[in-house]
């Protein structure tokens, strides 16, 4: 058996710290689930879980599960202000189909990414668009100038 | 003193994985006094106890994120040359401007690149220096 790099060693440490993360939005989601528009807001505790999720995976070359906690956190987003029950039912069941599949990447890294996953990133990428799409992001190069212009001001 | 003997740098994030490739990343460069914490609350009682030259904090994190410690710091004119970049996922105009607005010395994008950690960390600590 080879000996396991230093970047299997992180990301099986990531893989188990990123465990409990995905437990908090598992616990999110039900306590949602129970209370639809009442318990709302707790989108934004799914959505952050989601950007830990994305950024450490991003920093680990893991693309797949970044791609997916990318779009549970925007999906999530759109909880937050989601104006009817149906909607937010369409949200909470696109995020559980997120979770199982960001967990499950997590703890079989390294497999090929299956047809399975490339049909629940186009649903999710789908909702996502019915709900009017991801937020606008910035490039460094416009954050470079957001910082100049500050310097100027 | 150089610029890596005199800078204390404390690194505050809630991901184990991230404290540690980013402390990694630093000691390559020769900085040698790094301290990491993993939130913002931990992060305000290390700096009543500690002086440090810069703070390199993620966004989300519970208890005390990112934006919270950026205005904590600001508002303390014992901090008042501290020097603070913001390293997140988070990438949305709305958000950057406002940590812009809270007083970031620099703002980075995970994934980070060893170069872009290089310049931007040995920029800011070089620009609080000569002020």
């Amino acid at each position: 058996m080879s000996k396991p790099t230093n970047q299997d060693v992180k990301i099986r440490e990531f893989v188990q710290e990123l465990s409990g993360f995905a437990k908090t939005a598992e616990e999110t989601l039900s306590t949602i689930e129970s209370d639809l528009e009442g318990k709302k807001q707790l989108f934004s505790v799914f959505s952050d879980r989601m950007v830990a999720i994305r950024g450490t995976a991003k920093q680990l070359n893991l693309e797949d599960i970044a791609k997916i906690a990318g779009l549970g956190e925007e999906i999530a987003i759109k909880g937050t202000s989601a104006a009817t029950r149906p909607q937010i039912r369409k949200c909470v069941g696109s995020l559980w189909d997120a979770l199982t599949t960001v967990k499950y990447l997590l703890e079989h890294h390294g497999e090929e990414t299956g047809e399975e996953q490339g049909i629940l990133i186009n649903r999710l990428e789908n909702t996502l668009n019915a709900f009017g799409g991801a937020r606008p992001t910035v490039s460094e190069d416009e954050i470079e100038k957001l910082l100049k212009a500050r310097g100027n001001n | 003193m150089s610029l890596h003997d005199e800078s204390r740098i404390l690194i505050v994030d809630d991901v184990n994985t991230m404290r540690m490739q980013i402390k990694e990343l630093l000691k390559t460069f020769g900085f040698q006094h790094l301290h990491t914490v993993a939130n913002g609350e931990e992060a305000k009682i290390e700096l009543a106890k500690n002086p440090y030259n810069l703070v390199l904090a993620d966004w989300h994190m519970e208890p005390g994120d990112g934006m919270n410690l950026l205005k904590h710091v600001r508002q303390d004119p014992s901090l008042k040359n501290l020097a603070f970049v913001m390293i997140t996922a988070e990438s949305t105009k709305e958000r950057v401007l406002e940590a812009i607005k809270g007083g970031v010395d620099d703002y980075l994008i995970k994934p980070l690149t060893r170069a872009q950690i290089e310049t931007k960390v040995y920029s800011v600590l070089l620009k609080r220096r000569s002020e």
